[in-house]
């Protein structure tokens, strides 16, 4: 009916651009216009004298001459548009000379159910009935098969959805390169859309753009998510010290599972390492959940994520994901300093000395005079009291400050307990007590500001009354504070221990700062235990000298006490990192081969230095070495970045040194893995908006295999190849016709009805 | 008639039972004359209220024989209070550990001991523990407290204290203490030591009582080495801390037993 109406396919209309086929000037059109306009005006004034009198309302003596005149001038102007010839410039490809490149999904997620088949069946069933017959009729026709890359064929038939990777910016992309030398005109995409690489980079669609190739997207499969459960991604930290809890968070989708329990499960090597029941919330939320393991010895540890496949699922291949974990080789070395004997300092170094991964070494003022050492490496060892140089207190990966006043250290001591946080990383935890925090006058020194807490500065903040700790709601998932994997059970255990032995009332939390714990006093709920960011470290106030009641007041085979201490410590090192700290960009790659090595480069004082030279050397899975020399960042000095390209799929070891001169002065090490075959699994429904958006920005279109009999008509008009710009009237359009006709008609209509003929 | 040589009898009883209990511990008699406890009461001190860091806990536990004088009040409380209120007054003085004034009585029968990790026995050479104050000794001990126990002395009241030791931990074994163990460097250097006699050895010729010639200084380790019982064995260390202000009282026996009870505290409160 369109094309009936206007001559041509509303495709034309939206390709073309409107013109005048006259050369007479536009503003002759316009100044045309205006004059009919004025002289229809002074016709319809003129003629309300009819209408002025009884029985017309004064509406309608304004309202008729007003319409009439409108659809006298509208007579006028449409005459007038017809006779400066509007006309649509279209380019259009030149019939057989140029080139539809037919580019089919060859991956495995294409051999997917779609509409009662698989979705490449669908695919080639469509080219079979006529698509690409009506295609060849007008272009040669190229088919290609695209995985992750293009590979040509002769027929759809010789498709097979065996690729185990789907790059459709990579195939294009190479698809639009032969358009150097072959005149493309247009390309057919025939996918479900769904891309490994997660959409188009810049550069894939650039050079689409450039070359002017519209792509005409035919999108297979369900647009929604058929019945099936996804682990969309698993987190883990790249990082972690033996025999520590890694904690892994994990998203997972579904469609038709709602409210069904499934097994939640961590293994590593097939050994099963953690186990949790979890409930799946309605189709369409994402379920986040945790589950928390234990790391093994020192090395590459691979821990495979799952939840258990239920009857009725798309694949049970996507219900699983991968994360690769560092066990780091080191004893990350803490000081603790206590001013005044407390069995705190029992306690703690008891619950430290089951925890092979880490070391203490304490510094207890017993006397006046003197100090009392424990856990130390060499007699030398903090044999002068407290550190006061750099290279002393940035050997300890993290820091313990007890019941001792600010008066006790220097200036110097105390820029260092800063500087430990900030710039070396480290994790600082204070601790209240007789003459901690206001009470040893911390609030007057500038350590105070890297507190979780702004410092009352008040006196009498320290009582032995016992409290209770409650877990806050931000406590029931931390990794701190939890002390079992199920939050609610985690809350129970909590609520489960005995009131601590004191307690010393801090301040205000600050903005950045987690409150974990409070202590449930008589003067309310306060901040016991408080963590916050600080430079590139982090600090933690626990307000109480009296946790050692969790494990003289609960049963000896508790381990309250014990977990939470160790993890406090872990905590405290977790983020400390040598004087070279490098990590990638990925830490599993899922059919994908590119990655990031980044790299933090200190001096001796842990400032950030960009006068090294950093290398990589990377071992592959073949067992050849690669060599990657890590560039400076220009804009940011200690930063430096390396591309490397993973090609085999496999295990891969990063050793990463840093030298001045011929010194070296640190090293790294980190892992990283390529897997493939495993992206195709996952994200099983048609990503239609990535096709919509491919499409628009090409200047192509999407189409459903319903509508796709349309797409050789429409194809036609591009301006890729090997094309022609041709001038289409549309003055002699029926429609142009039928509107004036339609207007004179109105007119006379009316003045019969009005009486005014 | 009959009255009167009743009433011999008992004085003449009464005469006799002094005189050997008198002599009963090394034949101090000039001890007993010369260290006599002052009639006046002890006066709690003001601040004696306070809630402190450390609090001195001393044992009551149950004896194996209720007999001499201590059979009345229990041999738990020999010394009691005055050995450890003066005992606190020096660990004050001559520590930064933030300790109450006066002691705190504990027992195996209610779940208090827990509240203090560290407990100071006397007399465990008399202790009879039963199954249950056993089970709770052990119990305190794996949850982290710390046994000290003194002024028991010879093989007699060694073969009492071991029975119902022996009760609590039936698979440890106890130890002599090497002189390099962090319990006498704490903080005082206490390599070179000798026996700290009790009042019944005035004027201090000997220091020993029945067999106990020569102070052991032994222990119970846990699963880590740690000490966890401390055994003061033939010495009288209350009895040096109760009489130190004494001018007949030997300082250097004094001095000893202050700074190894202080080492035995911070011990205590740092392993």
């Amino acid at each position: 009916m369109f094309e009936l109406l206007f001559k041509y396919p509303a495709a034309m209309f939206q390709k073309g651009e409107f013109v005048f086929g006259r050369s007479w000037p536009v503003w002759l059109l316009i100044a045309a216009a205006l004059a009919a306009a004025a002289y229809a005006g002074t016709v319809a004034w003129r003629a309300r004298a009819r209408w002025s009198v009884v029985p017309y309302t004064p509406v309608q003596r304004w309202l008729r001459p007003a319409i009439l005149g409108a659809l006298g001038w509208a007579s006028i102007a449409v005459l007038l548009l017809m006779l400066w010839q509007p006309a649509l410039s279209v380019s259009s490809l030149k019939p057989r000379q140029n080139v539809v490149a037919v580019v089919v999904d060859s991956s495995k997620s294409m051999a997917l159910p779609g509409q009662g088949t698989t979705r490449i069946a669908q695919a080639r069933n469509l080219l079979d009935s006529g698509l690409l017959a009506d295609l060849k009729a007008r272009y040669p026709v190229r088919i290609y098969a695209a995985g992750a890359d293009a590979t040509r064929v002769e027929t759809p038939s010789a498709i097979e959805p065996v690729a185990p990777v789907t790059r459709l910016g990579n195939s294009l992309s190479q698809v639009a390169a032969e358009s150097a030398t072959l005149p493309i005109g247009a390309i057919v995409l025939l996918t479900d859309g769904s891309d490994n690489a997660r959409g188009f980079d810049r550069a894939a669609l650039s050079a689409l753009k450039q070359a002017r190739i519209p792509v005409h997207a035919i999108g297979f499969g369900p647009e929604t998510l058929p019945p099936d459960i996804e682990m969309l991604n698993a987190g883990a930290p790249a990082r972690a010290l033996p025999g520590s809890r890694i904690p892994i968070v994990v998203r997972i989708r579904h469609s038709g599972f709602d409210q069904r329990q499934l097994k939640l499960t961590a293994s590593s090597e097939g050994k099963p390492l953690a186990t949790r029941q979890i409930t799946l919330p309605a189709s369409g939320q994402l379920a986040a959940e945790n589950i928390t393991i234990t790391a093994g010895k020192a090395g590459a540890m691979n821990v495979q994520i799952s939840v258990e496949p239920l009857g009725g699922e798309l694949s049970p291949a996507n219900n699983s994901q991968s994360v690769l974990v560092q066990v780091e080789d080191r004893k990350p070395r803490i000081l603790y300093f206590e001013g005044e004997p407390r069995w705190e300092l029992k306690f703690i170094r008891r619950a430290a000395e089951e925890d092979k991964t880490l070391e203490l070494a304490s510094l207890l003022r017993t006397t006046q005079n003197k100090f009392y050492r424990q856990g130390i490496a060499s007699p030398a060892e903090l044999v002068n009291g407290f550190p006061s140089t750099v290279e002393e207190i940035f050997s300890y990966d993290g820091l313990i400050i007890g019941s001792v006043e600010a008066g006790a250290f220097t200036p110097t001591q105390l820029s260092l307990i800063k500087a430990f946080a900030d710039r070396r990383g480290g994790g600082v935890l204070f601790l209240g007590g007789r003459t901690a925090l206001s009470e040893g006058a911390w609030h007057t020194t500038d350590v105070a500001e890297m507190l979780p807490v702004s410092l009352s500065g008040r006196k009498d903040t320290f009582s032995r009354n016992p409290v209770k700790a409650e877990l806050t709601q931000q406590g029931v998932l931390h990794d701190l504070t939890r002390l079992d994997d199920s939050p609610s059970s985690n809350a129970a255990r909590w609520r489960a221990l005995p009131p601590i032995a004191d307690f010393q009332q801090s301040g205000p939390p600050k903005p950045a700062a987690l409150v974990l714990l409070e202590a449930a006093s008589a003067q309310g709920r306060q901040p016991l235990l408080a963590v916050q960011p600080f430079g590139r470290g982090r600090v933690a106030l626990l307000s109480t000298g009296g946790t050692w009641k969790w494990q003289m007041l609960m049963d000896a085979r508790d381990q309250s006490h014990e977990s939470f201490w160790k993890q406090m410590l872990r905590w405290l090192v977790s983020e400390s990192r040598p004087r070279i700290a490098a990590r990638v960009s990925e830490s599993v790659l899922n059919d994908a081969e590119s990655l990031r090595i980044d790299a933090e480069v200190f001096d001796p004082n842990f400032l950030p230095t960009s006068e090294a030279t950093v290398e990589a050397r990377i071992t592959q899975p073949g067992g050849e070495t690669a060599l990657a020399t890590l560039q400076p960042d220009p804009i940011r000095p200690g930063r430096y970045t390396a591309d490397f390209r993973a090609l085999a799929p496999g295990a891969y070891v990063a050793q990463l040194s840093a030298r001045l001169g011929d010194t070296e002065f640190a090293r790294d090490e980190l892992m990283f893995r390529r897997q493939d075959g495993v992206a195709e699994a996952f994200h099983p429904e048609q990503d239609r908006p990535l096709l919509e958006h491919l499409a628009s920005q090409t200047g192509g279109k999407y189409w459903t295999p319903a509508t796709a009999r349309d797409l050789p008509k429409e194809i036609e008009f591009s301006e890729a190849g090997l094309s022609v710009r041709e001038l289409h009237d549309l003055w002699d359009s029926p429609f142009a016709f039928l509107l004036l006709i339609g207007l004179k008609a109105a007119e006379w209509l009316l003045r019969r009805r009005w009486g005014a003929v | 008639m009959k009255l009167r040589h009743a009433i011999a009898a008992v004085v003449l009883i009464a005469l006799a039972a002094t005189a050997v209990l008198a002599f009963q511990r090394g034949g101090g008699r000039r001890g007993f004359r010369v260290f006599q406890d002052s009639d006046e009461p002890l006066v709690l001190p003001s601040d004696a209220n306070e809630k402190n860091e450390f609090n001195f806990a001393r044992l009551r536990y149950t004896n194996v024989r209720a007999s001499g004088m201590w059979a009345a009040r229990g041999s738990w409380s020999v010394d009691y209070p005055k050995a450890d209120r003066q005992f606190l007054m020096g660990v004050r003085r001559l520590t930064r550990l933030n300790t109450h004034s006066i002691e705190t009585v504990v027992d195996l029968h209610s779940d208090e001991i827990f509240n203090h990790p560290f407990v100071y026995v006397v007399e465990p050479g008399h202790w009879n523990l039963s199954g249950t104050e056993a089970a709770k000794l052990r119990e305190y001990v794996e949850r982290g407290g710390f046994l000290m126990t003194d002024d028991f002395h010879g093989t007699y009241s060694w073969g009492n204290f071991m029975a119902s030791l022996s009760r609590a931990f039936p698979d440890k074994s106890v130890t002599d203490i090497p002189n390099d163990d962090p319990i006498f460097h704490v903080v005082y250097g206490l390599q070179d030591r000798f026996q700290v006699p009790g009042i019944v050895n005035y004027p201090f010729q000997q220091t020993h009582e029945y067999d106990g010639f020569e102070s052991r200084w032994r222990a119970v380790r846990d699963s880590k080495g740690r000490i966890v019982v401390a055994i003061c064995h033939n010495m009288d260390l209350g009895d040096a801390w109760e009489w130190a202000d004494h001018p007949e009282y030997p300082e250097k026996y004094a001095s000893l037993a202050y700074r190894i009870g202080i080492n035995y505290i911070l011990y205590a409160m740092t392993h």
